[in-house]
């Protein structure tokens, strides 16, 4: 469907055909008093400018229908969204062929709700019955107003779908190029799309689409803290994330998890780690650390929970993290604007 | 322009050095990605960057041949303006993006695009492309 200005128009006003100079200064003068804007099409003007304006309703006397105006207001019905079905109110004389009128009108003006009037029409009756056109219309305007959103509503789940299919992707080729055998592989690609796909259930039952770093947290250790167990401190003020940066942090505390579950501070029986984090001045700062674990030696190649830690830290924080591999447990801290994490200014 | 080597005029063999990328793209799974197949392809990745601010404010202290830029970025859709402000500075750029129909619209801005998900065989032949022709419009 091709963009019209009614598509964006607000369809607030009345077009006014009324050749005999005081009958449209007298539906100007009737329906402004009743809060209603007029727009008057005098003769010799193009109506077609006047049309482009996306009047709400048009009002036409008997005398305005000339063959040149039905067929300009005819090509522009045609013009007309789905959802649009004109108003149009024809002033009619009382000696005319009405039947006649009325249905070659109907035939010429197949998109359009027509409303006869026979002169002298009250001017209670005809304010009454334009009031009654431009509800109907602000009600398709409400229609159109919907479709507009649904429209945005399926770009943006296609472009979100899109995204994590891509991420997915990414995620499948990086845990399949450091995988020695089909078990690891399964083992570390499921815990990642299981990690992805609780961050999203989180957040999308999460209010206005933000989480804590507390829920991100509470999230990624549940599976792994016994009760009563004090092996995992975590600690740190409320601080709320957007939908990228909670999954961003909790794709990499589940990288920090299981390897400390793996080969750091949680794979002995008295092994301890803590994640916190602050803020100071204008500053987010984030610290994990592990401890009587396995000795630590820095690995000899970057693995995936390393890189991805670089890559995720530098893009949230806006500077990358210092992974310190001391040979008591693993170091991880990262430091950046608040109001970069967040994406919200501060103050 | 310094960041762009004599070797990306066009008709002038490959390079035997390696050349620096930078991304821009603001999700850190794609960036890991990219990062280790531009390692794969034998160049060198330098930084990546998620927003058309950042890039302005940042680049000039990178020293960068080419950029991998995404359209959606983290200060909106704003790829199509940075691969505009890096064709202005004569720096080779690719789209790399799932929103290929809209890329197309801006391909005059770049040496070619490359579709999401990403793919080490179509991300090669996308930095092929930037070391045969370069930045020689």
């Amino acid at each position: 469907m091709t963009d019209t200005p009614q598509d964006h128009a607000d369809l607030d006003h009345v077009l006014v055909l009324a050749p005999y100079r005081r009958d449209a200064d007298y539906l100007r003068q009737l329906l402004s008093e009743h809060g209603i804007e007029v727009r008057i099409c005098s003769t010799g003007d193009s109506i077609a400018p006047y049309l482009s304006a996306s009047p709400g309703v048009l009002v036409a006397t008997h005398e305005a229908l000339t063959p040149d105006v039905v067929s300009a207001v005819a090509d522009w019905l045609e013009t007309q969204p789905s959802w649009s079905e004109m108003p149009i109110v024809v002033l009619l004389d009382r000696r005319s062929h009405q039947a006649k009128i009325k249905s070659a009108l109907g035939a010429s003006w197949p998109r359009a709700r027509q409303i006869f009037y026979q002169r002298p029409v009250t001017p209670v009756e005809l304010v009454s019955g334009v009031q009654a056109a431009f509800l109907a219309r602000l009600r398709q305007r409400d229609v159109r107003d919907h479709i507009d959103r649904e429209i945005e509503l399926r770009r943006e789940l296609n472009h979100r779908v899109k995204n994590i299919l891509a991420s997915v992707v990414s995620i499948f080729e990086m845990t399949q190029r450091r995988a020695d055998t089909l078990e690891t592989f399964s083992e570390d690609f499921r815990g990642r799309l299981t990690a992805l796909s609780n961050v999203h259930s989180a957040v999308f039952q999460a209010e206005g689409e933000a989480v804590s770093i507390q829920d991100i947290v509470d999230l990624t250790f549940e599976p792994y803290r016994l009760s009563g167990d004090d092996r995992v401190l975590t600690e740190g003020p409320l601080v709320m994330l957007d939908r990228e940066g909670g999954t961003t942090l909790a794709l990499c505390l589940h990288e920090l998890a299981t390897n400390a579950i793996k080969y750091g501070g949680l794979s002995t029986p008295h092994g301890q780690i803590s994640f916190t984090w602050g803020v100071s001045d204008d500053d987010l700062w984030a610290r994990w650390r592990e401890s009587g674990g396995a000795p630590v030696v820095a690995p000899s190649r970057t693995g995936y929970g390393t890189r991805y830690l670089r890559s995720a830290l530098s893009s949230l924080f806006g500077r990358p993290p210092v992974l310190t591999f001391d040979p008591k447990g693993l170091i991880v801290e990262v430091e950046g604007p608040l109001s970069r994490v967040t994406r919200n200014p501060v103050g | 322009m310094s960041h762009v080597c004599d070797f990306m005029r066009s008709d002038v063999p490959p390079p035997a050095t390696p050349l620096r990328f930078l991304c821009l793209e603001d999700n850190p799974l794609i960036v890991m990605h990219l990062e280790q197949m531009i390692e794969d392809c034998g160049h060198v990745f330098v930084a990546s960057l998620e927003s058309f601010a950042d890039l302005r404010e940042q680049f000039d202290a990178m020293a960068v041949d080419c950029v991998l830029v995404d359209i959606d970025l983290a200060d909106g859709r704003t790829g199509p303006e940075a691969a505009s402000w890096l064709a202005d500075r004569k720096v080779a750029a690719l789209f790399v993006t799932g929103q290929e129909r809209l890329a197309q619209e801006f391909r005059h801005l770049v040496v070619g695009i490359v579709a999401k998900p990403l793919s080490l065989r179509a991300l090669k032949a996308g930095l092929d492309q930037i070391t045969l022709r370069g930045v020689a419009k």
